[in-house]
């Protein structure tokens, strides 16, 4: 699986490439727009995920994103960009881009965003948060190796948490999630995800409240 | 300035058409005038003509008898070679004598005695000026009425009339001209000022904010100092831009010095573990630099006064939970725990969704950055508000305004840019609001409100 990375600055560059290379990828460097755009509108350009700077030489890279949307709307992109304003993340998202790092960002952020493209490229027959997976086939839970056996409502919410990792989930959201439209008390939520807490108690997984607003799955 | 649409051209027009009318009345009233002295001067030919005929008629056998002296009728035919006629009537209308048979008078003569009737008349297609006489032969047993009629055609009335007209039309048009000149001259005169002040301000250097030094009448003195008000404005917009990119270079430059400075010093030094702490500071500096870099950048942004994105209705909570999504984990992180505290009902203001969430993002940071362990954004439902509270140290009273200038810096701070609040500030202005910072709940920390003006949408 080839990741086309096209970044005109040769320092970033040439650390992105190493970082990728460390985590397994096979990376391929441009430093143009023109050149980028030729390899992605090739067909059967063979590329997994494209990394992609805006403020490119030859060719804007918001041109080249327009010219394989044109006729790839399947691989996924992530935009680098040092223009930090949300207004370029709408403008970048709405021509078909699946993700936005600001720069500068943490090297972990980027192998983070790079793993859930490619993973959400390939709809995962596993979901892993540390020791915790899920067989979403089967939805079966695994901690520590050991199988995990949940009544209905909280298999429900933890895979809910799951899938969303890493990343604040509403109440709300949860509750319309795990009890599936049957009406329950405001608090009935809390219960679940007390009773929830219990289990994965001893494990690196951790369960945390976000005041306020809801919960969040991570692994420690 | 458009030729359609010209100060001159408009006074001229406006003070031409007066002045047109007022020649064309002053030519006609100068025709009649010339045709009334003409035919005054050529009436007394007539009145003479008609007394010498009148003189001549006698009684001989027992009727009117005329003996026509030849220079009564060669008075009436002057240079300009008129026809001349006349005719004798008596007082039964019948002509005695004459060499035309002209039409009488019906106008009742004012008295008895010898009258004298002038009038214009036309008379087998020819224009005739006709005087007619009547008198009456009177001695001792006699008493007859007559009338003498004589009249010559117009040509040396018309050609008095038209010379008396030439000279006052070459009078006429001479005035004319000169009052066209004078006037064209005063136009000119009087829009030389606009002229300067425009030349004044073409020819100036587009980089100066001088005010403009030139003596103009009172209208335009005016409007000269509108104009070096309004550069007065932007030349206090301008120092004020130059102070900020002052600066903002210093404040870019310093870490970048740091950064060189470090780098110098590892390379100086052969141990891995100095190496590694090198790299770990430079790390650090440079984060902070990029994020200084993005906030001037925002910052200059809402310094924009031409900048005006749209404004959509929002809801507030939605912001704040967006915001608390977005910031927990690096929170988290810090040991900070972030929360939110929203409305009980959704409130929705007009307003930029990407500013609200750099502010609250400012904010956070800056809560975070100052010690807090607990952050809450509070949504308030009347007036709507945005609320950061923190229970970090807080900032003393005295200090808070001082706190909203850009690089402004407390003492103690090591690690902020000074722009954050610089830029929560310029971000509530952009959107109405008022920025308020009090005491945190329980009168511990800091608690920064952002209160909208409650234009719900």
């Amino acid at each position: 699986m080839t990741l086309l990375l096209v970044e005109d600055d040769a320092l970033l560059a040439e650390t992105l490439t190493e970082t990728l290379r460390l985590e397994g990828h096979e990376v391929c460097h441009l430093d143009d727009g023109s050149a980028a755009r030729e390899r992605l509108t090739a067909p059967g350009h063979g590329v997994a995920l494209v990394l992609l700077d805006l403020n490119l030489p030859g060719c804007g890279g918001l041109e080249v994103l327009e010219a394989l949307r044109a006729h790839d709307r399947a691989t996924p992109v992530l935009i680098l960009t040092a223009r930090g304003a949300v207004e370029d993340r709408v403008r970048g998202l709405d021509l078909g881009a699946d993700d936005y790092l600001a720069k500068p960002f943490a090297l972990d952020e980027l192998e983070a965003r790079v793993r859930a493209l490619l993973r959400r490229r390939s709809p995962a027959a596993e979901l892993t948060v540390g020791p915790l997976t899920l067989d979403t086939r089967q939805q079966r839970f695994t901690l520590q190796g050991e199988p995990l056996t949940l009544p209905p409502r909280e298999q429900r919410l933890l895979a809910c948490l799951m899938h969303h990792a890493g990343t604040p989930v509403d109440k709300v959201r949860l509750a319309e999630e795990a009890f599936q439209g049957d009406a329950m008390g405001d608090n009935a939520i809390e219960v679940y995800v007390h009773r929830l807490r219990k289990r994965l108690a001893n494990s690196a997984v951790a369960l945390r409240t976000v005041r306020g607003l809801g919960y969040l799955l991570e692994a420690q | 300035m458009t030729r359609g649409d010209s100060l001159s051209r408009r006074l001229l027009v406006w003070l031409l058409l007066p002045l047109l009318v007022l020649g064309s009345l002053m030519l006609l009233q100068a025709w009649f005038e010339a045709r009334r002295t003409a035919d005054r001067a050529f009436d007394r030919l007539l009145e003479a003509a008609s007394l010498a005929i009148a003189e001549q008629v006698q009684w001989q056998d027992d009727r009117l008898w005329l003996d026509l002296p030849p220079a009564a009728l060669e008075m009436l035919a002057t240079d300009a070679e008129e026809r001349v006629f006349y005719s004798l009537v008596d007082r039964r209308g019948r002509m005695i004598t004459g060499n035309a048979e002209l039409p009488g008078d019906d106008r009742e003569a004012v008295s008895d005695d010898d009258t004298l009737l002038y009038r214009d008349v036309t008379w087998q297609g020819l224009s005739l000026r006709q005087g007619v006489r009547r008198t009456r032969l009177e001695d001792w047993q006699l008493r007859e009425p007559f009338e003498v009629r004589v009249a010559h055609s117009r040509e040396g009335r018309d050609a008095l009339a038209a010379e008396l007209w030439r000279a006052n039309l070459a009078m006429i048009l001479a005035m004319a001209a000169l009052a066209i000149v004078a006037l064209l001259l005063a136009i000119r005169t009087a829009l030389a000022p606009l002229t300067r002040l425009r030349r004044a301000i073409r020819s100036r250097d587009p980089r100066t904010l001088a005010p403009l030094e030139l003596r103009l009448p009172r209208e335009l003195a005016e409007l000269r100092d509108t104009v070096n008000d309004l550069l007065a404005r932007m030349r206090r917009v301008r120092a004020n831009q130059e102070r900020f990119i002052g600066d903002a270079s210093h404040q870019l430059r310093t870490p970048l010095a740091g950064l060189s400075a470090r780098a110098e010093l590892a390379l100086r030094q052969d141990d891995p573990v100095r190496w590694r702490e090198a790299l770990v500071a430079m790390q650090a500096t440079s984060t902070r630099t990029a994020r200084l870099a993005m906030q001037l950048l925002s910052l200059t942004r809402l310094a924009n006064p031409e900048y005006r994105p749209e404004r959509a209705p929002l809801s507030l909570n939605a912001i704040a939970r967006e915001a608390v999504r977005e910031h927990w984990t690096a929170c988290h992180r810090a040991g900070v725990d972030l929360g939110v505290a929203s409305a009980a009902a959704d409130v929705e203001i007009l307003g930029i969704d990407w500013q609200l969430a750099e502010a609250l993002g400012n904010l956070i940071d800056n809560a975070r950055r100052y010690g807090a362990r607990h952050v809450t954004i509070r949504v308030g439902e009347q007036p709507p508000s945005l609320a950061v509270e923190d229970d970090g140290p807080g900032i003393p009273a005295a200090r808070r305004t001082l706190m909203l200038r850009p690089f402004h810096r407390d003492r103690d701070d090591l690690e902020g840019s000074g722009l954050g609040l610089a830029i929560v500030d310029g971000i509530a202005r952009t959107h109405g609001a008022r920025l308020a910072m009090s005491a945190g709940p329980g009168g511990v920390g800091l608690r920064v409100t952002l209160r909208f003006p409650g234009d719900t949408p």
